[in-house]
Parts: C-alpha cells; sequence; structure tokens
C-alpha cells in the first residue's frame, strides 16, 4: 500500500508541477485571447492555426485559445455554452449547426465595409446556409461539400465499362445496369452500391428523383410528393435486389470501409472521401463520378463556416480574424492543406492530387438547384431528419410502405411549425 | 472530558450526519438541486434558446400517444432484465471461480476479465463492429470461409437485440465479478471450513453457506445493473445506433434525440421522468424482496 | 477424493481459459488493428496480425494535439478524484450502516435515487449550477461534483453492514472518540470494499467524458477520453490514431487494477491460505 501511495503522490506532484508552470505562461500575456472552439474531420484545426500564422505574426496582440471538441458533442456543447452565457469568440460550425444556432450568431454586418460584396465571394448555396431568415448574413463559408459518387474504377475497367465516359450522361437505370455487370464481372464485388447512413445522403437520391422535403414556399412539411416516394421505393428496391447491402442502413455498417474493403462498386459519400480514399486505398484505383440522372442532376451542397456569436466576448477582434481567414490567399491554403472544396467562388486550389475528382464535384454542385440548400437550412427539415431516417429504415425492412412513411414524416414536423 | 453518550448505544444523531455532511453538500449542489430543475422543465414546453412556457401536464399527455416512446420503452425493459440475469449469473461464476487465489495465474485472469468494463464504450462498440459486422465482422468472414451464408448479427431485429444484450454481459460482467469477489470476502472463513467436515458438497455448500450470506452483495449487484441496464445508450449507440428500425432503440437514446435533435426540453424532461419512476419502482422492488435482514424498517 | 478435486480443477481451468479467450479476443483485435497501416483496416480477407507492423499510428496519435498534457490532467483528476472519493463514500457508508437516527432510510434512497437520473437531461441545469460556483473550465469542476457517488456509497454500506458490531461497542466501552473508531477499526476491517471503490472509481475517472465535456472550454485541460472522441469526425474516422490511443489509455487502469486487486484479496490470504 505504501510504495502504492508513494507512487500516486510522485505522478500527482509532477502534475502540479505541470500546471503550476502552465499558469505562469498564461499571466505574461495581457491583450486579447480569441478562445476559438473547433472539431476535426481529421487534422482542421491543426491547418487552421497554420493558415493564420502570418495573421498572428503581425498582430502580436492576438492569441488563440483553441480546444478542439468531438464532433458528436460539438452542437451539444456549443448549446450549453451559449444558454450559459458563455459562447467561444470563433467557432467552426457546419450546415446543420447553422440551422440550429444562427439566431444566436454575430451578425457579420456592421463589422464590413459592404456585407452585399461580402456575399458575393462565395457561392450561393454557401450564402443561403449563412443567412438567417430575414437574410441577414451571420457567418463566414469556409469549405464547400458536394454529395456524390465515388466508384471502384478498376472493377468497372474489369466488366469492360469505360465508367468516366458513360458518367457524363448516365441515367439511374444506366447506373444499375452498369452496376450489375460489375458485379458479374468481378468476384470480389458483391454490391453495387452503399449509401451512407444518414438522411443528408438519403437526400442526394430525393432531390435527384425530382423529390424534396417541403412544399415551395417552405410553409409547410411536403415529403409526401411523387419524387421523394419514387426515390423511398428506387432504394428499396436496391436492397430488395440486392444491389445495396442491407447491413449499412440496418446494421449501421460503415460504407467508406466497405468500399475501402473492395466489395461495392459505387459509394454515395461526398467530396470529403477523397481525402480518406486517398490515404487508405492501395488495392484498386476508384475515381469521382457524375451523378446518375433521375428526373434531374443533382448534387447536395453543405459545407462549414465560421463565426463568432452575440454573447462573445471579444466579437471586433474575432470578426476581423475572421475576415481574413476567409479571403482568398487563406481560403485557398486552408482548403488545399485540409483537401476540400472552396466555398469562395473566385477560388483557385491547387490540390497536390485529384484536382478532375474535385473538378467533377464541383460541376455536379452547378447543376445542383438552389432548393436544396434552402431546405437543408429549414430548422424543422433539421429537427425531423433523424425521424425521417429512421421511417426510410422501416419501409427498407417491410414494417410500413413508403405512402405510410411520408405521411408519417408530415405528421411528425406539422408539430413544428 | 468524554461526550455525553449512551453507552454502546447506535442510536446517535450528531456524529453520522457529520460523516454524510461531504457527499451531502455535493449530492444537493450539484445533482438534486439541477434534477429539481429538470422536473420543474417537464411541465414546460421549452426549447434551449427559448424561454420556457408552463403547459401543465401536457407533456407526459403526449407521452401516453407517442408510439415511438413505448417502443423504446418495451426495448429498455427487455434489454434490462435479460442484462441483469446474465450479468449476475455470469459475474458471480466468475467470481467463485476467481476468488480464492488457489489457482495458478488468478491474478492475470481476474485482470483478463475486468480489461472490458476499462474500455470506454465508444471503444467497445467499435471492437464489436469489427467482430459482429454483416460484411466487415470477423466472425462472418470464420462463418463464410467455411461456405456459409453469413449470420445479419446487427441487420436482423431480433439477433440484434441478443448482439446488444450478449455484448453488454461482455462488457460488464467483470465489473460485477469485482463486486462479487469483495462481498465473497466478507464470508468468514470458517464457515466453509465447518460445512467442509460436515461433508457437504461444493453445490451443498454453495447454497447454503456462500448465498445466503452473499445476500446483501446480490442486492447491491441486482441495484446496480438495473439501474445501470436502464440507463445504457453509449454502447448500443455505438453498436447499432439504435437500429435496425427501432429494434434496440432505448428510452436514454430517444430522451436525447428529443432534446438535442429536435430541441424539445420540457418533453425530454417528461420522457426520463417516466423513466426514472420505473428505475425507482424496480429498485424498491428489489429492496422489498431482498427483505427485512438489510437493515432497513 | 484427490483425484476428484483436480479433475474439479480442471474444468475449472477449462472453463475460466475459454472465457477468458472470448474476452480478450475484440480487445485483441483493436490492440493489433492499431499497429496496422491505415490501408490494411478495412481489406478484405481480414487478418488478426498486421501484415505490416508499423507504429506510424502511435507516431500520430502522440503527435496531434498535447498528448502529454491530457495524460496528466487526466492523471490528475482520476488520483485525486479517487482519493476525495473514496473518503467521502467510506464515511457516508459507515454513518449509514453503523448508527440508527432519524432520517437515515430517507437519505439511503435518496441518495440511490440520485443514480437514476440521466444526467444528459440535466446538464444545462449542471452546468448553471458550476458557473455559479466558478468551476468551469478547472479541473476541480470535474474533480468535486461527480465524487459524492451512489455506488460507492452503496457498496461501502452493504459491507459495513456486516461488519460486527461488538467491536465498536467494545471500544465504546473503552471510551474510544468516534472518529477513532472509523479510522482505527472501521477502516482497516474495510480494506477489500476500499480497494474496490478505489478501481472503480479510478477506472471511472479515467473513462468519464461527460463531465469534462462539459465542465472544460480550454485544450489545456482536456482529458484523454476528449482527445480520443476528436478521432470521430463529422464524416471522417480517424481510424488508426482512434486505435493506437484507445490502446495506449486502457494500460495505465490497467497497471491500477493489478497493483490493487490484492487489497480486495486481503481477507482471504489472511484467513485460510496463509492460516
Amino acid at each position: 500500500m505504501k510504495k502504492l501511495v508513494l507512487v500516486l503522490s510522485v505522478l500527482l506532484l509532477a502534475t502540479i508541477q505541470l500546471f503550476a508552470a502552465g499558469a505562469q505562461e498564461k499571466a505574461s500575456q495581457e491583450e486579447v485571447t480569441l478562445s476559438v472552439m473547433w472539431f476535426n474531420d481529421a487534422n482542421e484545426s491543426d491547418v487552421f492555426m497554420d493558415t493564420i500564422a502570418d495573421y498572428l505574426a503581425e498582430n502580436p496582440h492576438v492569441k488563440i485559445d483553441m480546444q478542439v471538441v468531438a464532433f458528436s458533442d460539438y452542437e451539444q456543447k456549443l448549446k450549453l455554452m451559449i444558454s450559459g452565457g458563455n459562447p467561444p469568440d470563433v467557432a467552426r460550425v457546419t450546415n446543420n449547426h447553422l440551422a440550429a444556432l444562427i439566431s444566436s450568431l454575430e451578425p457579420i454586418e456592421g463589422y464590413v465595409d459592404d456585407v452585399k460584396a461580402v456575399e458575393t465571394q462565395f457561392m450561393p448555396a454557401s450564402v443561403a446556409f449563412a443567412k438567417d431568415d430575414k437574410g441577414i448574413l451571420r457567418a463566414y463559408p469556409t469549405e464547400a461539400t458536394a454529395n456524390g459518387m465515388i466508384v471502384n474504377k478498376t472493377a468497372f475497367d474489369n466488366a469492360g465499362i469505360d465508367v468516366a465516359k458513360l458518367s457524363e450522361t448516365w441515367t439511374w437505370d444506366q447506373w444499375e445496369e452498369a452496376a450489375r455487370k460489375v458485379i458479374a464481372a468481378n468476384d470480389k464485388i458483391k454490391y453495387g452500391l452503399a449509401v451512407d447512413f444518414t438522411p443528408h445522403r438519403f437526400s442526394t437520391l430525393m432531390f435527384q428523383m425530382g423529390g424534396r422535403f417541403m412544399n415551395s414556399e417552405q410553409s409547410a412539411m411536403q415529403f409526401n410528393n411523387p419524387g421523394t416516394l419514387a426515390a423511398i421505393e428506387m432504394f428499396k428496391r436496391y436492397h430488395d435486389t440486392g444491389l445495396i447491402p442491407k447491413s449499412v442502413w440496418l446494421g449501421s455498417e460503415n460504407p467508406a470501409e466497405l468500399f475501402q474493403a473492395g466489395i461495392v462498386a459505387s459509394h454515395i459519400g461526398g467530396s470529403w472521401n477523397i481525402n480518406t480514399y486517398n490515404q487508405n486505398v492501395k488495392d484498386f484505383e476508384w475515381i469521382v463520378v457524375h451523378n446518375p440522372k433521375g428526373a434531374i442532376v443533382s448534387s447536395v451542397p453543405g459545407g462549414k463556416f465560421i463565426a463568432s456569436f452575440k454573447d462573445s466576448k471579444n466579437k471586433e477582434e474575432a470578426q476581423r480574424l475572421m475576415a481574413v481567414f476567409s479571403d482568398k490567399t487563406h481560403n485557398e491554403q486552408y482548403c488545399r492543406d485540409t483537401f476540400n472544396l472552396s466555398a469562395r467562388v473566385d477560388s483557385e486550389v491547387q490540390y497536390p492530387s485529384n484536382s478532375e475528382d474535385f473538378a467533377r464535384f464541383q460541376i455536379d454542385l452547378t447543376k445542383t438547384p438552389a432548393f436544396t440548400a434552402n431546405e437543408w437550412k429549414h430548422p424543422v427539415v433539421n429537427k425531423v431528419s433523424t425521424y425521417i431516417r429512421e421511417q426510410v429504415v422501416e419501409v427498407l425492412i417491410g414494417n410500413i410502405s413508403a405512402q405510410e412513411a411520408v405521411k408519417r414524416v408530415d405528421e411528425r414536423a406539422a408539430t413544428f411549425f | 472530558m468524554k461526550p455525553k453518550r449512551q453507552k454502546g448505544n447506535f442510536h446517535q444523531t450528531i456524529t453520522p450526519l457529520l460523516f454524510l455532511l461531504p457527499n451531502m453538500v455535493i449530492f444537493v449542489l450539484f445533482i438534486i438541486v439541477p434534477a429539481f430543475q429538470g422536473l420543474r422543465m417537464s411541465f414546460m414546453r421549452w426549447g434551449i434558446f427559448t424561454d420556457p412556457k408552463f403547459v401543465g401536464i401536457a407533456n407526459f399527455k403526449e407521452l401516453l400517444g407517442d408510439s415511438v416512446f413505448w417502443v423504446t420503452f418495451r426495448n429498455t425493459l427487455v434489454y434490462s432484465v435479460s442484462v441483469v440475469l446474465l450479468l449476475v449469473v455470469v459475474s458471480l461464476i466468475l467470481a467463485l471461480l476467481l476468488k480464492r487465489n488457489s489457482l495458478m495465474g488468478e491474478k492475470i485472469f481476474r485482470a483478463v476479465f475486468y480489461i472490458p468494463s476499462l474500455l470506454s464504450m465508444i471503444a467497445v462498440g467499435i471492437a464489436w463492429r469489427f467482430v459482429l459486422g454483416d460484411e466487415m465482422g470477423v466472425l462472418n468472414h470464420v462463418v463464410r470461409s467455411f461456405g456459409g451464408d453469413g449470420i445479419n448479427w446487427l441487420t436482423d431485429g431480433r439477433l440484434a437485440m441478443t448482439s446488444v444484450i450478449l455484448v453488454s454481459g461482455w462488457a460488464l460482467s467483470g465489473y460485477y465479478m469485482v463486486i462479487f469477489i469483495s462481498g465473497l470476502q466478507a464470508i468468514p472463513t470458517d464457515l466453509y471450513e465447518a460445512a467442509r467436515i460436515d461433508g457437504s458438497t461444493p453445490w451443498k455448500t454453495f447454497w447454503l453457506v456462500t448465498l445466503p450470506l452473499l445476500k446483501s452483495t446480490v442486492l447491491v449487484v441486482v441495484v446496480l445493473s438495473t439501474i445501470a441496464s436502464f440507463k445504457a445508450y453509449e454502447l448500443i449507440f455505438a453498436m447499432t445506433k439504435g437500429g435496425p428500425g427501432y429494434a434496440t432503440k432505448f428510452i436514454v437514446q430517444q430522451v436525447y434525440q428529443v432534446a438535442f435533435m429536435e430541441d424539445r426540453m420540457g418533453y425530454a424532461s417528461a420522457m426520463s421522468i417516466v423513466l426514472m419512476v420505473v428505475i425507482g419502482v424496480f429498485t424498491a422492488m428489489q429492496f422489498v424482496f431482498s427483505g427485512k435482514d438489510q437493515g432497513y424498517e | 477424493m484427490s483425484k476428484k478435486s483436480s479433475y474439479i480443477v480442471l474444468v475449472q481451468y477449462v472453463v475460466i481459459v475459454a472465457f477468458a479467450l472470448g474476452t480478450l479476443f475484440p480487445v485483441m483485435w483493436v490492440a493489433l488493428s492499431s499497429f496496422k497501416p491505415q490501408s490494411e483496416l478495412f481489406r478484405i480477407p481480414m487478418t488478426l496480425f498486421p501484415a505490416h507492423w508499423t507504429v506510424e499510428n502511435y507516431r500520430n496519435a502522440l503527435g496531434q494535439g498535447d498528448f502529454l498534457v491530457y495524460f496528466s490532467n487526466t492523471v490528475f483528476v482520476a488520483v485525486v478524484a479517487t482519493g476525495i472519493t473514496v473518503l467521502i463514500n467510506i464515511m457516508s457508508g459507515y454513518a449509514l450502516a453503523k448508527y440508527i437516527f432519524p432520517g437515515r432510510n430517507v437519505i439511503f434512497f435518496i441518495m440511490i435515487a440520485t443514480l437514476m437520473i440521466p444526467l444528459q437531461v440535466i446538464m444545462i441545469a449542471i452546468f448553471l449550477q458550476l458557473k455559479r460556483f466558478g468551476m468551469l473550465n478547472s479541473l476541480w469542476g470535474i474533480i468535486i461534483p461527480p465524487s459524492a457517488t451512489p455506488t460507492g456509497i452503496f457498496l461501502a454500506r452493504q459491507y459495513m453492514v456486516n461488519l460486527p458490531d461488538s467491536m465498536i461497542e467494545s471500544a465504546r466501552l473503552d471510551g474510544a472518540k468516534e472518529i477513532t473508531i472509523f479510522a482505527r477499526i472501521i477502516i482497516p476491517l474495510s480494506k477489500p470494499i476500499i480497494a474496490t471503490i478505489a478501481i472503480f472509481s479510478f477506472m471511472w475517472r479515467w473513462n468519464d467524458y461527460l463531465w469534462p465535456l462539459i465542465v472544460i472550454t480550454d485544450n489545456r485541460k482536456q482529458t484523454v477520453q476528449q482527445a480520443l472522441a476528436n478521432f470521430v469526425g463529422q464524416l471522417q474516422i480517424n481510424w488508426s490514431n482512434l486505435l493506437a490511443m484507445t490502446t495506449i489509455s486502457i494500460i495505465p487502469v490497467i497497471f491500477v487494477f493489478l497493483a490493487f486487486q490484492r487489497f480486495f484479496m486481503v481477507g482471504i490470504t489472511a484467513g485460510s491460505v496463509k492460516g
């Protein structure tokens, strides 16, 4: 027992020392310390610090206090801090967060000379996410994301299909025909498609089939529409005929893993997958292809943003930093180093590789109708999104019909209006 | 200079309250006060950034007709009852096998069984997805290499519930084993000696000596595992996300979703009040069944 | 007789080893996968052992953020919190087990009842309370509020109920002070349960994620579990770092368990084996 106590107290002393040292360091700095909250998909917080290093060097009175919080609890933590009255000065947020938090963000207006000029620098979909319901810009777009299809090129090659060329004009029927050939021609390929287990990725199919979440005035949910029903039924048919593995939407297996293992021919994910696949896929060649056409060709926009809060303590400095971070040079550097699409219209990001893949995502994004962003920024769509996912799974299992599912979603959503 | 005290008497008031003081202060400040706030909120309509509005028992009324809530309620009951039974049996067996320091390597074995409880629930979920995954799981890999089709451990509703129960048993048996072992230490060794001299078989000794004297520990294990399993969430979420469909969705996950995704804090509070009442009833029943020799009443 | 008992030992061994292998398998899978290069993680056919061993994952995981700081924060929290928890829980357990006073059962049931509250729901209220007491963003905010664990009190009480009253009575007759009885008689007799509570508390603090999430708003005060959770992003999971960090994070707790387990085996060694 004594030995143990000794060991523990030595450990303890060592830690206290470390703290004392930390505290002294802090005392020597005065001026402005910006608290920054971030979440990481890979190493974005480090890249952010590298990107603003020149700004910090020119402004030695600004210091950064960075906290990285896990994504799964990020929104909850932000909500806690906001409702407790001490939000961070700057935070990285997603378009989903914006739908829930936008009313507590500080408007950009008043900190820049011309807010309209700022808005024109970014892609319309990104600006749509960053504006509140009165059209006031409250966040700077940083990266854009696009949902889309990535395929196992080697497998398509084995089936004698030039998938890059085919995808320039293909429809979902043509995709299906090709996918079945790929499965037949490759021993290892078991499935044609894996779709991420999220309502956002499902909406890719939905928008492509001409469906939508709400009516066009956004005054009510209208999940019950022919396009959405067609998408759910197509999704179910692909599951029932073995074109899509059940284990993703029913067993929550990770589709990116299935794709990396080389057992699915195509994956509906998005621009962020380029980074992962680049690092992890060594056994076959993969490329990004254009989205198959249903009623229309569509991707689904998304993205990340940077914002400050109404109750932030250092709003002036926070806004100054955000403006600099979002300018062309800094944004290009950040997007290049995090391997993302830029949200700026004027950016010319020089990626070290995969520039064709990024270009395909970008092209499909420009074909995407604007209402997709407007629907996804609506708070009610966000609130019922998990419920939507559950109802789609209920259809896949066979517990309810697609008709029943869309009806339930509309009823549930009605309670939020 | 002795304080006035009835000799040999356990009836005292000031001393025990002083012993209880630090705990009580922390409890009141950080659990009980917030909990009462939660109770108040269950009678409000309330989003995280909006002002609470009193709505009486509307939240509870809505709960009665909320079919999703009742599905999660049923799932929680099925899960809890199965997990508690599984845990009591398995951890008691482990404790009996490993209580004596007589087997070679017992220390290591105890540590081995305890390791799963050291893992964060997220890590446990990840580890078992590697094992049970439909396409990427080791078990199905083995099944397929023998020519089988693969088993839908997590993709089939009923199997998913079974898998989740078994994995919970795996994750927590070591924890309750430790409680049982420390309880077994309190049983005087001369009783075993006497039973052995009387020619009692190990089986009989277990029922006549060990189990009766282990009663207070069994109560601890049953109560703690009941409460924990009613509140279980992270492990299941990491394994199945509540699916397929609603097959493994439990109350706490639903509470979480309603509170933070749908931003209905009042309704979520009402749900958790119902959950608390149910746990309370179960726990009270366990105390009543365990009888008077526990020192209550 | 001896043939029969060696047969029983054999059966016991078979049961234990089978259980142990089943128990360890998923853990081994995590540990061994942490030595695989990223590209091998999701390869079919899968293998238990890495085809190419690498420590790159460990280098990356440790290089991201300030691992040493997270680690020492966690040690500090776990050690101090365990000390406080054990002391106040044993005190409470003793009061509830060995004194008769008005309100005893009520206090006990309230304590047990607090176990039933799902913390997630009252998080906002807890946050405001911590803010009121200036405990936000301080390690003491992680240490103090959860140190009154109902589990610990319950364990201590159930154990101490079984301790013989006669020793306490005779000490009182000798005129010993209450605090002396607690320190000199109760604590030595309660070593197994103290060790149990200590292990549980240490392990729980080591793995605790919720309290640091509520309290801490500064990277320099983060704990290992928070750093671990950061590897799971919105759109990507950094598997190799996650596996490596998980493996590292288990090791200290295993050592603490091994160090403490001889204390909860104390009753037996004193009684039968040596005697």
